[in-house]
């Protein structure tokens, strides 16, 4: 991949990941609604304290995105994040839209892999 | 909120790029020069730094402020007005050392850093949506 476009990738994640999280500590509760009720029954904690996780989480992903430190790992917890938002979210209109950021968080992960870590998947 | 979204993002872009320039000067890296060849003429200049502090650190300090203080106000954490007092100020002051920063390669330095006049560019187009923003309201 292209140095550049690998940057212009990384730094648009940055933003909406960042942004995301931002969106959901502004109002928490309005999030919630996205979540299957099945899922709301295996929360540990209520909607709104696993949104403000979330949010915090989305953050943290984001900065790291943006400051490119450890960029290969915000990546791997990017698209773990999604996996876990298109399953407790279910099929909706904008299942789509979750796809695209999960593959693009994929194909950032995959660029900044550690020579080690790649090397022992060529394996 | 759309605008404090494009200032956020405009910001965000800033903070990436400083920190890329940091990252190279710390590791005594040359920054890649997309446009031009003289981005180290500029950047290791001796206008590289306002009092003590080099302006790359500077414009990061700055971009942190304006997006930590836009999500100050997309929350809604009080007190409002002041934040948004200071977001106005510190863009307001950020394009006009940018035009002062812009002066200095054109005529003093004569030499043109592709990061400089993005930065300056962000900081301007920060101005253009501030201004907008006021005009629309």
């Amino acid at each position: 991949m292209n140095k550049s476009s690998f940057h212009i990738l990384r730094i648009s994640l940055a933003i909406t990941f960042i942004w995301i999280g931002v969106l959901i500590l502004k109002n928490p509760e309005s999030w919630g609604g996205y979540l299957e009720p099945w899922a709301v029954d295996f929360l540990p904690v209520s909607v709104t304290q696993a949104l403000l996780g979330t949010a915090i989480l989305d953050i943290l992903i984001g900065i790291l995105f943006l400051i490119d430190w450890l960029t290969w790992f915000a990546g791997f917890m990017a698209s773990l994040h999604i996996i876990v938002v298109l399953t407790v979210s279910g099929i909706t209109d904008i299942t789509v839209r979750d796809i695209g950021l999960l593959t693009a968080a994929l194909v950032v992960m995959i660029e900044d892999l550690p020579i080690y870590m790649k090397s022992f998947f060529k394996k | 909120m759309t605008s404090d979204a494009l200032i956020f993002t405009l910001s965000a872009i800033g903070i990436s790029e400083t920190v890329y320039l940091i990252k190279k000067r710390l590791l005594l890296q040359k920054p890649i020069c997309p446009i031009g060849e003289n981005c180290l003429a500029v950047l290791e200049s001796k206008y590289n730094k306002i009092f003590i502090i080099q302006n790359d650190v500077l414009g990061l300090l700055f971009y942190i402020a304006c997006s930590l203080i836009t999500v100050f106000l997309v929350i809604g954490i009080d007190p409002l007005s002041i934040f948004n007092n200071i977001i106005k100020i510190l863009i307001i002051g950020g394009s006009g050392i940018s035009v002062f920063f812009t002066y200095l390669q054109w005529r003093v330095i004569k030499a043109w850093c592709f990061w400089c006049l993005m930065s300056a560019s962000t900081i301007w187009l920060m101005g253009i949506i501030l201004l907008v923003r006021g005009l629309i309201k």
